[in-house]
């Protein structure tokens, strides 16, 4: 159950925005987690980006959560962020 | 989204791919967790396209998509 | 809610209940019963289900049994505990509770159950809060998400719930949607709300809030000009000096280290008002704030006058309260400075010890423009207690003898090329360092030390801040 707090700003700004995590450039060489949601047809979607970063020099890892109605647990969260340097999440509709 | 944000508080990049359903809800989402996580939107629908339509929708997203994991941007 | 006629409210931990429980079956076909912790009690005869409490706090109970005559919706009469001749009374039928002893005492309600009470305290505000709800990542660490998004002032916060700010809102009899001030520099109204959630994250307690509500609405007047205060690139933030009875029932220090750390409610006030610059304003330094050094008081400065043990009145009665009112002042505040002084056994000794320290804020050549807070030690105060100086004895010679020679203070004079414009400083003539009004004498600080201390202030005039004092309402 996530944690919520209520707003001390203004509100007036977007802009209590957390920072990204920091992209560290050129996709060749890198390890790319790519997590599978599991909805219907994602799969073929996911296969498809899978073939495309392998032809830019990428390793490609594949991994699904158990379902998309939930964040992924967190042993998954902690096996990818620990093996990847970066990760694509698709495809929900 | 809540994935988005818990993997790139542990400093990974990350982005997450939805169709164009779900625009409204992603920046909602995005407002509530005070976070602005990389996001890229392909064509709705999706379940009842060929696979072939899917792997071209994947053709399509793919340099946003790397641009994405990347480069450093504000979007 | 309740049906006319006769009512009884228990619960099944109470052992004066479970001895009572024959007399309920009784006197079941004229009771309504309600039970505050299980339905099934009184065996056998069941109760209507009140864990929740909306009955027994409609009722008023604090004691169970209770039993209550119902007419016309209105409880008219009720009787408590158990005592035989009195419920025979009451309902009008004898021989009630054969065999049990001639009465017992009632154990309390879980209506005051404490966790009961806080329940309901934070159910019924919550509903009224209206700040954005931040939902944090499951794996995010509550502390590292506040300073991520900017909330800190650098130190730790405490994470403002919804059920804390609830609590906070309970300090006060405001609304909270009620607007407080409009907040520079952004110019934001700030309701209670707002500031509750500053004053959660500071680590106050609900019983602060009054304190810092009146703190902010005088930080916010015209006159004090936070926001100029904010953008200055002198050393100042806001000092709030608390005077009155809430100094004592919020347990505020005056005395030893009474401007150093290890107070609570010293430390989180100050602090409050901060993050409510800060979070609400938008003031942040780099930003609006241009602070060349600042000072260790920009994150917290706020103390309480020593009135118990002062010669004199109190700062808010000096400024024109009355006497046992609460108020707040608010002073454009840079760092603390000594003076020592453990020779001066005569007043007028003394007073020139303060003089000629008090010569030097800004500047020794500086005159008019600049404030200063005094705040003179208990030791110290003995010695113009002893003498019979009340205040404003010490004010007239502190006046005299801050009467400057314009031929020192000019610019150039001393080789000092800083100082007052020549054509205000005619030859042979003196000018005052302070304005009327700009210096503060105040009284606090532990009982053994012969110093008394020197906080300078900011510019005054229309550019720069004028104190402000201001009552503070619960």
């Amino acid at each position: 159950m996530s944690k919520r707090l209520l707003d001390p700003t203004s509100e007036r700004q977007a802009g209590t925005a957390r920072e990204r995590a920091k992209r560290r450039g050129a996709l060749g060489g890198k390890h790319v987690a790519l997590l599978d949601i599991s909805k219907p047809r994602g799969s073929v979607f996911l296969d498809r980006v899978e073939e495309l970063l392998r032809a830019r020099g990428a390793d490609v890892s594949r991994f699904s959560k158990p379902t998309f109605t939930k964040p992924a647990p967190v042993d998954l969260r902690h096996e990818i962020t620990s093996t990847c340097d970066v990760v694509i999440e698709a495809l929900a509709d | 989204m809540h994935d988005t944000v818990n993997v790139e508080a542990a400093g990974v990049p990350m982005v997450f791919v939805a169709s164009a359903e779900f625009v409204d809800a992603a920046d909602a989402q995005a407002r509530a967790l005070g976070a602005d996580p990389a996001r890229v939107f392909v064509p709705h629908p999706i379940q009842d396209r060929t696979d072939d339509e899917l792997r071209a929708l994947a053709d399509a997203a793919i340099d946003a998509i790397v641009s994405a994991i990347t480069s450093q941007s504000d979007n | 809610m309740v049906p006319d006629g006769l009512v009884a409210v228990v619960k099944r931990g109470c052992p004066t209940c479970e001895l009572v429980a024959p007399v309920l079956a009784q006197l079941h076909d004229q009771l309504t019963i309600y039970s505050q912790d299980d339905p099934t009690f009184p065996d056998g005869i069941g109760a209507h289900d009140d864990t929740a409490l909306d009955v027994s706090f409609a009722l008023d109970i604090d004691t169970v049994p209770t039993l209550l005559r119902v007419q016309d919706g209105h409880v008219v009469d009720r009787v408590v505990g158990w005592e035989r001749a009195g419920w025979e009374k009451f309902t009008g039928v004898d021989d009630l509770g054969a065999g049990l002893p001639d009465w017992r005492p009632g154990c309390g309600s879980r209506t005051h159950d404490p966790d009961v009470v806080d329940a309901r305290l934070v159910a019924s505000i919550m509903p009224h809060l209206h700040a954005r709800l931040v939902e944090l990542g499951d794996a995010e660490d509550e502390s590292e998400a506040m300073y991520a998004r900017g909330w800190s002032d650098g130190l730790p916060l405490v994470p403002p719930t919804p059920a804390r700010v609830a609590r906070m809102c309970a300090g006060t009899s405001r609304d909270p949607s009620e607007v407080v001030a409009v907040v520079p520099p952004d110019l934001v109204e700030c309701t209670v709300e707002k500031v509750a959630i500053n004053a959660v994250m500071a680590g106050c307690l609900p019983d602060y809030l009054p304190v810092v509500l009146t703190a902010l609405e005088a930080a916010c007047t015209d006159a004090f000009n936070m926001h100029g205060l904010l953008a200055t690139t002198w050393l100042s933030g806001p000092l709030v000096v608390v005077n009155g009875p809430v100094t004592r029932t919020i347990g505020m220090n005056s005395g030893v280290n009474a401007l150093g750390q290890g107070n609570r409610a010293n430390a989180t006030i100050g602090r409050a008002l901060q993050l409510v610059i800060r979070n609400v304003g938008g003031g942040r330094p780099g930003e609006v704030d241009r602070a060349t050094f600042g000072n260790p008081g920009k994150y917290t400065f706020c103390f309480a006058e020593d009135e118990a043990g002062s010669p004199w009145e109190s700062l808010a009665v000096e400024r024109g309260l009355p006497e046992g009112a609460s108020a707040v002042t608010l002073f454009a505040a840079e760092g603390v400075r000594g003076v020592v002084d453990q020779l001066s056994r005569e007043p007028e000794s003394l007073a020139r010890s303060y003089a000629a320290c008090l010569r030097t804020v800004a500047h020794p050549k500086n005159i008019f423009v600049w404030d200063a807070m005094l705040i003179v030690s208990p030791e110290h105060g003995r010695v113009f207690r002893d003498a019979g100086w009340t205040k404003s004895r010490l004010r007239q010679e502190l006046d005299a003898l801050l009467q400057l020679p314009a031929d020192e203070i000019v610019r150039g004079a001393g080789g000092i090329a800083e100082g007052m414009p020549e054509a205000l400083c005619q030859p042979g003539t003196t000018l005052p360092k302070f304005r009327p009004g700009g210096l503060l004498i105040t009284h606090a600080g532990g009982s053994a030390g012969l110093f008394s201390a020197i906080i300078g202030g900011w510019a005054s005039g229309a550019v720069g801040s004028e104190p402000v004092t201001r009552e503070v309402r619960t």
